[in-house]
């Protein structure tokens, strides 16, 4: 039984608590810097009994998806967590564990892409992935991404669709914070057994995943894209009903200090908890300054953004990733949430794409400074794509 | 819900088959394997001995096709269809669920190809049993990448013919030892199986069921299309691989101690040979070859089995 | 459903379900459909018949045994029969045929054995053996006779050699009112005056007789037929009376005392008559008679001699007597002939002989022997028996009759005036072929041809099935095992008597010798087909296999697998 309490950790101890305090049953799991304190806990969970799961120390990440399919296939709630290559490694077995429609959650930690090298925090992991059919959660805190672990089970058991939530390499995943560890009876409460109408079963012997063909496939597709828009309210509910229990709730997304800004600033991850005190700071001077913090990447929350950002006239979203030959890809996915919006003369706020923090490069204060005076110096941007604190 | 399978014909006959094997059928028919094909009737065997309590992992290979297209299914077990390269990585993690959510004395069967085997799967089979996961591996080898037409397999043997390996490019390479590489992880116990000796095939599928942790059987299969052999011929070349000492029949426990279950009075390997149309172009030179390659390994196995009494 | 589905989930999935599990499963939309693939219905909806060109079908065919026996015997079936230790069955398969198994099985010449599909493999099966042991075990226990409606027709058998007994038991076994004339004073024939006691013991022989006699047979023995005036008021007439004079050798000194005649001398030993033999005995021939008087002759204290004009390869007798003889340390010389009798007031003491050579062949198409010039030479002998051919007495039949062949060659019609009922020829007489197993048939065929006469209903033109070659034998599963050798008397008490010599087999000998059985074209359960499908297509049902053509795609594996050409596989629509 894990105690509860009140604990200086580590995002990546704080993700291992929240798979302990979820009960999961199956973790496979391969280390790979910067997610390795995340199993090393858990390991350590389940040798002294606090955890009661099976840890299968697989060989490949690829083997620790696959493993963790055929795992909640059986019927078990499993876990793992990766990051980067790692992640990238999965790729094949993601879409796998969607079409399926298997609730696993995984933890992915930031981190940037080789070719070359790089162990920093990067959001091109994980982003890589939007199309696969996984829930994405973007944690700015420690506390957040224990709490998004018991809440992505929750929402991913109710849709039947994989989960994983992302925190950034080192910023979260090493640093250590003051963090809340919940009762189990709470979150027992809270989140129930895992008990899916249809497993791999002896007594009732049924084959999954067999050859579909063009007359049946487009069918389950709609059906996981269904699950995915009905994923927004049932994550809406879900956190609502955390509030309601532990007394934390972040929603899909967080204005801050949003109401009659003229500039909003948006952002995901560690770079929120920065532009949260620039925007304290402009505001104090009388600038018209916001922020919207975007938590659930996927399913996009459109109807959020739309209601938060239509009546701004400049949006600035800072995005630590890169859609190469593209741009940034919270700022497509924000001008597509918008873009339908400004038809028939409605709302067309300006959106400035800036591309920073690449490879774990540092994203001060300063440097958000700097895109706000850029985005407030002009009327529409200069090109789809800026790049920030790079040196040219 | 669903099709109540216990109403389908159970048994194929009131009597236990050829004295000895189980009646009970958990293979329907209606499944789209070739006429004669040797993976056809190895589930089937396989099936028998290990009965309804079992688990089917099945990766890509044939056997993806041959199961049915959904929502039909041709076993009356569960099937869990994944990826090409991981049946025994998501075998374990059936077997982790298994054991965490108490269903007791359940057989996770791995079901793979040799292209999903001896290349793009060994990995997860090496790390299942290296952490001696308990799950049945059985690769049905029907010595090519035959589900998407008949490409060469680390499995297919010297000079055969494949599409990769067309007639004046034919195999160069030996077949990989899977055997051997199963025996080095030491793994509790091995064998090798053809659908020709369904007694022996379904002993051997039964002790691997009483054993606890990582199993491995190598069945060899007959494919007519792949193998360019006419469809009746399937049983006598699966006899035939084991008469000649092509294939040996033998078992391994503990990665260290050899059995051969059988003796073979050793046919000449031409008359294994000259049935199939993928080695119709060898000369007198790669026959001779042939026979030299497979009587050295049997010696080997020989020396082995010796070695491990 | 999922060991931990909740209530409230399940009821969640209205899934379409299919009331049968070949049923397809149809979609409508997509509410109708799961999550996920997960199958609903099984692959019994797929009719995979449809992809056939070649249909397996079964199509049971003759072995070889039984085409080879000249009576028909179900050779296959009564040694499944032995098999299964269902000796009493066996016995009854083979009565169908064959009324006298317990004599055949010992005195056969065996031509299954010949034809027996083994012999390519191995060593052929012991039919013979199996046959006298399905006699000697089925006869035991309870039999009863079987009631049989009367008919009124009243048929007249003239000898109770195989042939008229074989023809008794049929016609009597149809409701006809048989009586069978016996010119000795014992029914039996040559089997009781050629066919000596060490060879065919007496009970046996009587035993036999007797279940003739058990369907209401008359046999008058000590009636000799002068002429075929004494059976008016017969409605047929059979002629069985074999051949009975000995073929006279013409050569000087033939008729001096000492020597005899073989089929006599047989005759009256077996008749229990005492007959004086010297020690020196030269039997000259090379048929069963030769063979048999040699070996008589043995037992009667002599060392006897069988010279033959030919070579041991081209001895008409059966090869089990010649070995037997030769075991028993019987002389034989070959290529050998006698061209006088040198006598000694009026009493035999020698003969010569003339060596042979073999030439060009002759109507037999065995090389016709000739005499080498100036090899004469001389052996002092007691006794000459000679055995060189019988001969038919006609002397009873009217003058003028002639024989017209009837099919198969097994009887022949007599036409000619003074026949007032039909009259019918077989058995040695007819044919001459000299086999206690023909005659047998013979006497069967004559019964055929009789009952046809008066109830003209023929049984229907058999449809023969095609024999099973060896070639057509899968001998994958087979294993090389010799054949049962038959325990014998050891020679040293062999010779001292004439008690049975061939010992017989015990049920369990029986039963593993029947193993060896191929059961070609016949199927015996072994179950390969069912085994081998990859389609499980093939079902059994008792003893009998079910294809199922709704799934069968025609690999014909199992035609292949299947050890013994039961299966063929035929074009689909045709």
């Amino acid at each position: 039984m894990i105690e509860p309490g009140r604990k200086v950790i580590t995002g990546n101890h704080a993700v291992s608590y929240g798979a302990a305090l979820a009960r999961a049953q199956v973790i496979a799991a391969y280390p790979i810097t910067p997610q390795t304190q995340i199993v090393e806990l858990l390991a350590d969970f389940c040798a002294e009994g606090v955890l009661d799961a099976k840890f299968i120390k697989v060989e490949s990440e690829h083997s620790a998806m696959a493993a963790c399919i055929g795992a909640s296939a059986t019927g078990a709630r499993a876990f793992t967590a990766t990051s980067a290559h790692g992640l990238a490694l999965m790729h094949e077995m993601l879409h796998w564990a969607a079409g399926a429609r298997l609730p696993i959650v995984m933890a992915n930690v930031n981190r940037a892409m080789g070719a070359p090298w790089s162990i920093w925090t990067d959001q091109n992991d994980s982003l890589s992935q939007r199309d696969v059919g996984w829930l994405q959660f973007y944690c700015e805190s420690n506390q957040e991404a224990l709490d998004t672990v018991i809440q992505a089970y929750k929402v991913a058991e109710k849709v039947s669709l994989p989960a994983m939530l992302v925190l950034d390499a080192f910023f979260l995943s090493h640093t250590s914070e003051p963090v809340e560890i919940p009762p189990q009876e709470l979150v027992d409460q809270y989140l129930p057994p895992y008990r899916p109408p249809l497993s791999l079963d002896v007594e009732d012997p049924r084959a999954f995943g067999g050859i579909t063909m063009p007359s049946e496939y487009m069918e389950l597709r709609y059906k996981i894209q269904r699950a995915m828009e009905e994923a927004l309210e049932v994550a809406r509910a879900a956190d609502l009903e955390y509030r309601e229990v532990f007394g934390r709730g972040y929603g899909l997304v967080e204005p801050f200090m949003l109401e009659d800004a003229e500039l909003a600033l948006v952002t995901s991850g560690t770079v929120t908890s920065t532009a949260r005190l620039v925007v304290r700071e402009l505001r104090s001077q009388g600038l018209p300054v916001g922020l919207l913090k975007i938590r659930l990447f996927r399913p996009f929350p459109t109807e959020e953004v739309r209601r938060h950002l239509a009546q701004v006239e400049k949006i600035a979203v800072i995005d630590r990733n890169i859609g190469f030959g593209h741009g940034g890809i919270f700022a497509q996915e924000v001008k597509s949430a918008l873009y339908n919006l400004g038809l028939d003369g409605g709302p067309r706020p300006a959106v400035f794409g800036f591309i920073a923090g690449l490879g774990g490069r540092d994203l001060t204060p300063e440097l958000i400074k700097e895109i706000i005076d850029y985005t407030r110096e002009r009327d529409r941007p200069e090109s789809e794509l800026i790049w920030k604190g790079v040196k040219l | 819900m669903g099709t109540d399978l216990h109403e389908l014909r159970e048994e194929s006959s009131p009597f236990p088959i050829r004295g000895t094997m189980p009646s009970r059928e958990l293979l329907l028919p209606g499944h789209v394997a070739c006429p004669g094909c040797g993976a056809a009737l190895a589930m089937r065997y396989v099936l028998k001995a290990l009965g309804e309590r079992t688990i089917v992992v099945l990766p890509a290979c044939c056997w993806t096709i041959i199961a049915g297209a959904f929502p039909y299914s041709a076993l009356k077990v569960p099937v869990f269809h994944t990826a090409f390269e991981t049946a025994a990585s998501a075998a374990s993690g059936v077997r982790a669920a298994l054991e965490v959510t108490g269903q007791e004395d359940v057989t996770v069967l791995a079901w793979a190809g040799d292209g999903g085997t001896f290349d793009i799967g060994l990995q997860a089979l090496s790390g299942a049993a290296e952490r001696n996961d308990d799950i049945l591996y059985v690769c049905y080898d029907n010595e090519a990448y035959m589900n998407t037409g008949i490409q060469r397999s680390s499995a297919t043997p010297l000079k055969a013919w494949t599409t990769t390996t067309p007639e004046k490019h034919p195999k160069d390479e030996p077949k990989k030892d899977m055997m051997a590489i199963m025996a080095a992880h030491r793994i509790p116990y091995a064998a090798t199986a053809s659908p020709a000796y369904p007694e022996d095939l379904v002993r051997k599928v039964k002790r691997a069921k009483a054993t606890r942790g990582t199993k491995f059987i190598h069945i060899i299969c007959p494919c007519p299309p792949g193998w360019k052999a006419s469809s009746e011929l399937s049983v006598k070349l699966a006899r035939l691989a084991v008469q000649t000492k092509v294939f040996p029949l033998y078992e391994v426990e503990d990665g260290v101690k050899y059995t051969i279950n059988l003796e073979p009075e050793g046919l000449p390997v031409k008359e294994y040979l000259r049935l199939q149309g993928r080695f119709r172009h060898l000369t007198e030179e790669d026959i001779e070859l042939i026979q030299r390659t497979v009587d050295l390994e049997w010696e080997r196995l020989v020396a082995k089995a010796r070695d491990s009494r | 459903m999922g060991a931990n589905a909740s209530e409230g989930e399940r009821a969640q999935l209205e899934l379409e379900v299919p009331k049968r599990p070949d049923e397809p499963v149809v979609f409508r939309s997509e509410k109708e459909m799961p999550p996920m693939a997960v199958s609903l219905g099984t692959t019994l909806v797929n009719k995979t018949g449809s992809w056939r060109y070649l249909r397996p079908v079964y199509n049971p065919k003759l072995p070889p045994c039984n085409r080879a026996c000249p009576v028909g015997n179900d050779i296959q079936g009564f040694i499944a029969l032995i098999l299964k230790g269902k000796f009493r069955e066996a016995w009854e398969l083979l009565r169908l045929t064959n009324p006298f198994p317990g004599i055949t099985g010992r005195v056969c010449h065996h031509p299954c054995e010949l034809g027996c599909n083994r012999r390519q493999f191995d060593e052929p099966v012991a039919i013979r053996l199996l046959e006298r042991l399905a006699a000697d075990e089925g006869y035991r226990g309870d039999f009863r006779e079987p009631v049989i409606e009367k008919r009124a027709e009243r048929v007249a058998i003239v000898g109770s050699g195989p042939a008229g007994l074989s023809c008794a038991h049929f016609l009597a076994l149809k409701g006809y009112r048989v009586t069978v004339f016996e010119a000795e004073a014992k029914p039996g024939g040559m089997l009781r005056l050629g066919i000596p006691e060490y060879r065919l013991p007496r009970e046996v022989l009587d035993r036999e007789i007797s279940l003739v006699e058990a369907l209401g047979v008359e046999i008058r023995t000590g009636v000799r037929i002068e002429s075929l005036e004494e059976l008016e008021g017969f409605d047929a007439i059979f002629l069985a009376t074999g051949l009975t004079r000995s073929r006279e050798l013409k050569i000087p000194g033939i008729t001096a005392e000492g020597v005899l005649q073989g089929l006599e001398f047989l005759k009256k030993v077996n008749l229990g008559e005492s007959v004086r033999l010297g020690k020196r005995v030269a039997v000259i021939g090379g048929m069963n008679t030769a063979i048999e008087a040699a070996r008589v002759a043995l037992r009667l204290g002599a060392r006897p001699t069988v010279i033959y004009r030919r070579t041991r390869a081209e001895m008409p007798a059966i090869a089990d007597e010649i070995e037997a003889a030769e075991e028993e340390g019987i002389e034989f010389r070959f290529l050998e002939a006698p061209v006088e009798v040198i006598t000694a007031d009026g009493r035999i003491h020698g003969v010569r002989l003339v060596k042979m050579e073999l030439g060009e062949p002759d109507e037999s198409g065995r090389q016709r022997p000739v005499p080498i010039p100036g090899s004469e030479f001389e052996l002092e002998v007691d006794n000459l028996i000679l055995a060189v051919g019988e001969e038919a007495d006609l002397s009873f039949l009217p003058e003028g009759v002639k024989f017209n062949k009837l099919e198969e060659g097994r009887i022949l019609r007599l036409e000619g005036a003074g026949l007032k009922a039909p009259v019918f020829a077989g058995g040695d007489l007819a044919t001459g072929a000299g086999t206690v197993v023909d005659a047998i048939a013979s006497g069967r065929r004559a019964a055929e041809a009789i009952d046809y006469l008066f109830r003209k209903v023929e049984e229907g033109p058999k449809r023969r099935p095609k024999t099973v070659p060896f070639t057509k034998i899968n001998t994958d599963y087979f294993e090389h095992r010799p054949r049962i050798k038959g325990p014998v008397l050891p020679v040293s008490e062999r010779i001292k008597s004439f008690k049975e010599v061939e010992l017989g087999l015990t049920p369990e000998e029986g039963r593993r010798e029947a193993e060896r059985c191929f059961s070609c074209g016949r199927c015996n359960q072994c179950d390969n087909c069912l085994a081998f499908c990859p389609d499980v297509a093939i079902s059994r049902h008792g003893d009998e296999y079910e294809i199922d053509y709704d799934y069968c795609k025609g690999c014909g594996i199992c035609a292949h697998e299947c050890p013994r050409w039961v299966i063929d596989l035929v074009e689909e629509g045709k």
